[in-house]
């Protein structure tokens, strides 16, 4: 047990006194995550409003695909989008192979199932009476739209968590499309995976498991806090 | 495109010409997921049957727990298992670090939230009267509990194919405590990590794509499994 308490109690020694390698690595990662969580909402709220709303031919069956996506795994996103971005590639010429901008962008593609495809499970389960009757008032779209998001908040803020858990805790895209640069790509996650491969085991490991199980706990618990509150109080009252 | 092209048709052959190693990985793939989703799915599914249904003050605690568990990053059951495992520490004499085995302990601990937590939502999302009808009925404990199995059974096998999704796609915590050592204890994912570190693209891309297959083919039966029991169930309350 000597050897699990000194690991941790290092690590935590580490993260008290400021540890630079460690603060630049949650630096990184909030960025990534606030980056890439950011456009994933930003792109995949209107392709989840139409799939939750929409009454179109094959809407089911994007559905179906929007639902599949979330199994893609993180390796096989990554070695695409590198094999796109590297200089030989066919978006070579962006030169953001290997670089942060690379991991943003992968990032976001992880991110973007979980939003495209839990915005629509969150509509429809909105009661289905209130959204035909706001139609039958003559709602416009964009109304609708507003109406159906508003009233689909716990399960919006749902797919925000998912989205943002990702792009905390995935490697295997970041670590293939950044290519792990100490300092420069490397997340708390990633780092963890590139000190490991080389069997080091000095206390900088467990300083960087723990800050990213605070970080994890604080990022995600704040906000499944602020859904229940936000959704569940106010939608009582209003159903009272 | 050019790139993504010539590599795509390098790893096309590569897969037709059935290499041995690609082979052997696929192997140890099914084997840690079989491995991974079979103890998931025995040691969780009576934890969130017991969460789900059980009356006991710290349920509501139990089940935020389960829930949470879901967010774990990989990377972080891969450090605590290296601390746990490594040769000083306390489980050291074990010898598991970068062994095949720690790879299903690994796997097996990952995918076992999602079976805690989706058995439980499952569970809780059956009609109350059931459950209660039969307790008031004299059935014992454990026959609620395979009858809210039974009732529950789409939502099980749901919680079961995310476990199954984990198992065949998480890299982090593979990497870190089966070290991802060629040949020996990679599965497709961290094989795919490997190799484009050794920049070998083309066999990074065959490897993808066969993962991509293989979570097709399994996601698939496991669906249509799903989706007959699901039938099953619609049948039952007619009668």
């Amino acid at each position: 047990m000597a050897y699990l308490w000194q690991q941790c109690s290092g690590g935590a020694r580490l993260i008290l006194h400021g540890d630079p390698i460690i603060f630049g690595l949650l630096w990184v990662t909030v960025r990534v995550a606030l980056v890439s969580t950011a456009a994933a909402v930003a792109i995949g709220l209107p392709f989840g409003v139409v799939l939750g709303l929409g009454r179109f031919r094959g809407r089911r069956a994007l559905q179906i695909l929007a639902n599949a996506s979330l199994a893609l795994p993180p390796v096989v996103v990554g070695v695409v989008v590198l094999l796109l971005l590297v200089p030989q590639g066919a978006l070579g010429s962006l030169r953001i192979g290997f670089t942060l901008t690379a991991v943003y962008v992968v990032q976001t593609i992880l991110a973007l199932p979980y939003v495209v495809a839990l915005t629509p499970a969150a509509i429809q389960g909105v009661a289905p009476g209130l959204l035909d009757q706001a139609r039958a008032l003559g709602a416009a779209r964009l109304q609708l739209a507003v109406l159906a998001l508003r009233e689909a908040r716990i399960g919006m803020v749902a797919a925000v968590i998912a989205a943002l858990g990702a792009a905390v805790s995935e490697v295997g895209a970041v670590v293939i499309v950044g290519g792990n640069v100490v300092g420069h790509d490397q997340t708390l996650a990633s780092s963890l995976l590139a000190n490991f491969t080389y069997g080091d085991t000095d206390p900088h490991n467990a300083g960087i498991a723990i800050m990213l199980a605070i970080l994890v706990i604080v990022l995600l618990g704040s906000l499944s806090l602020l859904a229940h509150r936000s959704g569940g109080i106010r939608l009582r009252f209003r159903g009272g | 495109m050019t790139l993504l092209w010539s590599e795509l048709q390098a790893a096309v052959a590569l897969i037709v010409d059935g290499n041995p190693t690609l082979w052997s990985v696929i192997g140890f793939t099914l084997q840690v997921v079989a491995i991974a989703t079979g103890v998931a799915a025995i040691v969780g599914i009576p934890i969130g049957l017991t969460i789900g249904l059980g009356r006991f003050r710290a349920r509501r605690v139990c089940q935020a727990l389960a829930n949470a568990s879901l967010g774990l990053p990989p990377a972080l059951v891969g450090t605590g298992l290296f601390l746990l495992f490594a040769r000083p520490a306390p489980l050291g004499a074990l010898e598991l670090v970068f062994t095949r085995r720690a790879v299903f302990i690994a796997q097996s601990i990952l995918a076992l939230p999602y079976t805690v937590a989706l058995t439980a939502a499952a569970v809780q999302g059956l009609a109350p009267g059931l459950l209660d009808q039969a307790r008031r009925l004299g059935a014992s404990r454990p026959q609620v509990f395979v009858l809210a199995l039974r009732e529950a059974r789409v939502g099980v096998m749901a919680a079961i194919i995310a476990a199954l999704g984990t198992a065949l796609s998480e890299v982090a915590a593979i990497a870190i405590v089966g070290g991802n050592a060629y040949g020996y204890d990679q599965t497709l994912a961290s094989a795919t990590l490997f190799q484009v570190d050794a920049g070998n693209y083309a066999d990074a891309l065959a490897i993808a794509i066969v993962l991509v297959a293989l979570i097709l083919v399994l996601m698939c039966g496991a669906g249509v499994l799903q989706q007959r029991v699901g039938i099953r169930l619609r049948f039952a309350p007619s009668r």
